[in-house]
């Protein structure tokens, strides 16, 4: 396992803290712009993922890959999370991991 | 840096002698006690401070050397190692046999007043003729005799002229050289004196001092502080008449509070001034020990207002005296209070009930009306309303619950009742607040809508929790062992996650009977006859059918140990997912898909309620754990409950 890049769990408000660095986070595709996916984040948030097309819409996508703006994710891997994921508690952890947890991420 | 010893001073008046007191010396001189001016006579009274109180002080001829040589001087620090408390003419000052110098010098610490020269024990008494001839009133004023005289002695500085205080003039005490009781000993800023003809008055304002530092041995005091709550006109019938009486609570910027009590007279001054909300500088009252039936206010004393008694209203707005104050306890601490005990708690309410209308004792009728409490701790608790509350707070309470707005609830006075488990109950002096303006009531809603919500809880207001699963209590397996479950008179119902590990193949299941007494089924085991049926004991019939009911020794596991539980029909059912009777055929046939089926349920979590309950089988007593129930792990659901678990720790730390 190749762990040379951490990725930190994000959500909309939390990938403004790590724009350039490496993240992951879920998303409910909604539209597909010119080949650019937009999804809502679990927190409610518009997010901008670039090379992830084809997802099938209001299916929750996992996507890993560097935050290039704090709306913008260019992604490396996407994984198909299905219909019935509860962004709510992943909502949770990302508050958990950047915040009173932090020091058991990254 | 030395530290004084809180109260000190005013524990060391009160008769404590072996105390040995830190005291900071805020006044020293010299005194030649004989009027003439040999220095082996002279003799040094200080004035000593614990930061808040001061006395007047005398240390003893040896202790002289050390206030000659400058070792002892004003604003020393030193602890009082041997010392007596003398009275004088209702004036108590301490009398210093032996010392140690800890600081000899320091800035004063602390709010001292240093007495002005006019207020020293003056050994030369033509100064107190002074003023015309006249009785000192200013000396002589307020409470100079708060220890032994009582107040009304005290002559009020408006009311009284020349006249009626000629036996002030005359009074010995004025002549005496040594301690006069015109020494005021604690708070009193430079007496003011203006000249109204004869009369003289101090009208210098009266220090204010914190609340929590009143006591019966103050000087002349005054506090500012904002009314929390105002009672009723009480009227009673004693054997002097009628009367009536009502009190109100104060609150300080430190958080001091203290009951003020006004009786005939005084309530129809002050009833109409004293409004909550709003802050008062009140001064010169009697101070007396608190009641504490009625007064659950965290302070020994109490004050009784009186004639020379002033209650002024500050105009402005002083933000720096909070509104309320609280002393919250948990819900989860309510488990252990006692009985009929006074406290604050707040929490969010979940539901709330109808009013109803109660026949009390005295065949007077009054509402009542409950409502759940739910907090932080895991715990909810049952809170009863009576009389007014029920149809100002509780009406409102109830419409917000309706339209799904789950307020918070803070109840000030609040008086536990243990009639089913623990519950909370509104007595006369209780507030209810809602949605108030706090931190804590911002944390808790913060925690309630970030999932607090759906936590489970478990109700302190009941003695057994049903098994539903809002209400379920989690348990690790080691708990089940640690904590001694199941030891009580009632079995205690838990919810553990964990996975199975083993079953026990060889039996699991008994061959049992299909008769329906009623609605159920006997279910006894029977037994196969010589002529091929099976006979139930119980029933006294034979069946050429029997049934097959699960009855299954599981071994489960989860990150803390393992334990041995059994299953019975309905939860081996859910377990395995086909019928006792199916599986049992599949065995017999020694078809492979009978251990594929107990294979498929082994290691994955599952949520199991169970029942544990120390039995007897013979001579030993054994823990047995029954599973009712077998729920798979919802990951949506268990993952709030987690991140539930996660906010209460941390919250409790």
């Amino acid at each position: 396992m190749d762990t040379s890049g951490p990725a930190a769990f994000v959500n909309g408000e939390i990938l403004n803290m790590y724009v350039g660095r490496r993240v992951r986070t879920v998303v409910q595709a909604q539209r597909e712009e010119g080949g650019l996916l937009i999804g809502q984040s679990t927190d409610g948030h518009q997010l901008t993922i670039k090379g992830a097309s084809g997802a099938p819409m209001l299916r929750y996508v996992e996507i890993i890959g560097i935050a290039e703006s704090n709306q913008t994710i260019r992604a490396e891997v996407c994984t198909d999370f299905g219909e019935n994921f509860d962004p709510a508690p992943f909502n949770g952890l990302c508050k958990l991991a950047n915040g009173q947890m932090k020091d058991m991420f990254l | 840096m030395a530290r004084l010893t809180p109260n000190g001073v005013a524990a060391a008046l009160a008769g404590d002698t072996n105390l040995k007191p830190v005291v900071q010396i805020v006044e020293l001189r010299g005194v030649n006690v004989n009027g003439v001016g040999a220095t082996r006579g002279e003799r040094f009274r200080a004035v000593v401070s614990d930061g808040a109180t001061t006395s007047p002080a005398l240390f003893a001829a040896q202790l002289g050397d050390h206030a000659r040589s400058g070792l002892l001087r004003r604003s020393s620090i030193v602890q009082l190692i041997e010392y007596v408390i003398n009275d004088v003419r209702a004036r108590r000052l301490i009398v210093i046999l032996n010392l140690e110098v800890l600081v000899p010098e320091c800035e004063i610490i602390g709010n001292p007043i240093i007495l002005p020269e006019t207020g020293f024990p003056n050994p030369n008494p033509t100064r107190v003729e002074q003023f015309n001839g006249a009785p000192q009133y200013g000396l002589m004023s307020g409470n100079s005799s708060n220890t032994t005289t009582r107040p009304t002695d005290n002559i009020s500085m408006f009311q009284h002229s020349i006249a009626g205080n000629s036996n002030f003039a005359t009074r010995p005490s004025d002549r005496t050289p040594a301690i006069q009781p015109t020494v005021q000993p604690s708070y009193r800023p430079e007496p003011n004196y203006k000249n109204h003809g004869t009369i003289m008055k101090n009208e210098a304002p009266a220090r204010i001092i914190p609340i929590s530092a009143l006591n019966p041995y103050q000087g002349r005091w005054a506090i500012k502080a904002r009314v929390t709550a105002k009672g009723d006109i009480r009227r009673y019938h004693n054997a002097k008449g009628d009367g009536k009486v009502f009190s109100f609570d104060l609150l300080d910027c430190d958080g001091g509070e203290i009951r003020v009590t006004c009786f005939n007279a005084l309530l129809d001054r002050f009833y109409e001034v004293v409004e909550v909300g709003k802050v008062y500088v009140v001064s010169r009252g009697n101070l007396r020990p608190a009641q504490k039936t009625y007064n659950h206010l965290n302070n020994e004393w109490e004050i009784l207002l009186e004639n020379g008694s002033t209650v002024d209203l500050c105009p402005d707005e002083d933000s720096s005296i909070p509104t309320q104050r609280f002393d919250f306890r948990p819900i989860s601490e309510i488990e252990d209070a006692q009985n009929n005990a006074i406290l604050d708690i707040i929490g969010v309410v979940t539901s709330v009930n109808p009013c109803t209308t109660i026949q009390r004792k005295n065949g007077m009728e009054t509402q009542k009306r409950t409502m759940n409490l739910k907090d932080m701790s895991g715990r909810s608790v049952e809170l009863t309303m009576w009389g007014d509350f029920c149809n100002r707070e509780g009406s409102q309470l109830q419409e917000m619950v309706e339209r799904g707005f789950f307020p918070v609830l803070a109840v000030k006075a609040g008086k536990v009742s243990d009639f089913s488990g623990k519950s909370v109950g509104t007595i006369s002096s209780s507030q209810l607040f809602i949605n108030p303006d706090s931190d804590e009531a911002r944390r808790l809603r913060q925690w309630f809508d970030g999932g607090g919500r759906d936590a489970s809880t478990q109700s302190i207001s009941r003695d057994f929790t049903p098994a539903a699963s809002r209400n379920e209590v989690r348990k690790t397996v080691a708990q089940i062992k640690d904590e001694g479950l199941g030891m009580g008179d009632k079995p205690d119902w838990v919810t553990v996650k964990a996975s199975v590990i083993f079953f026990k193949n060889e039996s699991f299941c008994y061959t049992s009977c299909p008769n329906m007494i009623g609605d159920r089924q006997c279910s006894k085991k029977v037994t196969k006859g010589i002529t091929g049926n099976w006979t139930c004991d119980r029933c006294n019939k034979e069946f050429e059918e029997c049934d097959y009911r699960y009855l299954l020794q599981l071994q489960i596991q989860d990150h803390s140990g393992t334990t041995w539980v059994t299953a019975f029909q309905e939860a081996g059912q859910e377990l395995l997912g086909c019928s006792a009777r199916e599986l049992n055929a599949l065995k017999e046939r020694e078809d492979p898909r009978f251990a594929d089926t107990m294979l498929a349920c082994l290691f994955q979590d599952y949520l199991l309620r169970l029942k544990i309950k120390e039995e007897s089988y013979g001579d030993e007593r054994r823990v047995k754990n029954t599973v009712v129930k077998v729920d798979k792990v919802d990951p949506s659901g268990e993952s709030k409950f987690l991140l539930d678990l996660i906010s209460r720790s941390s919250a409790l730390h």
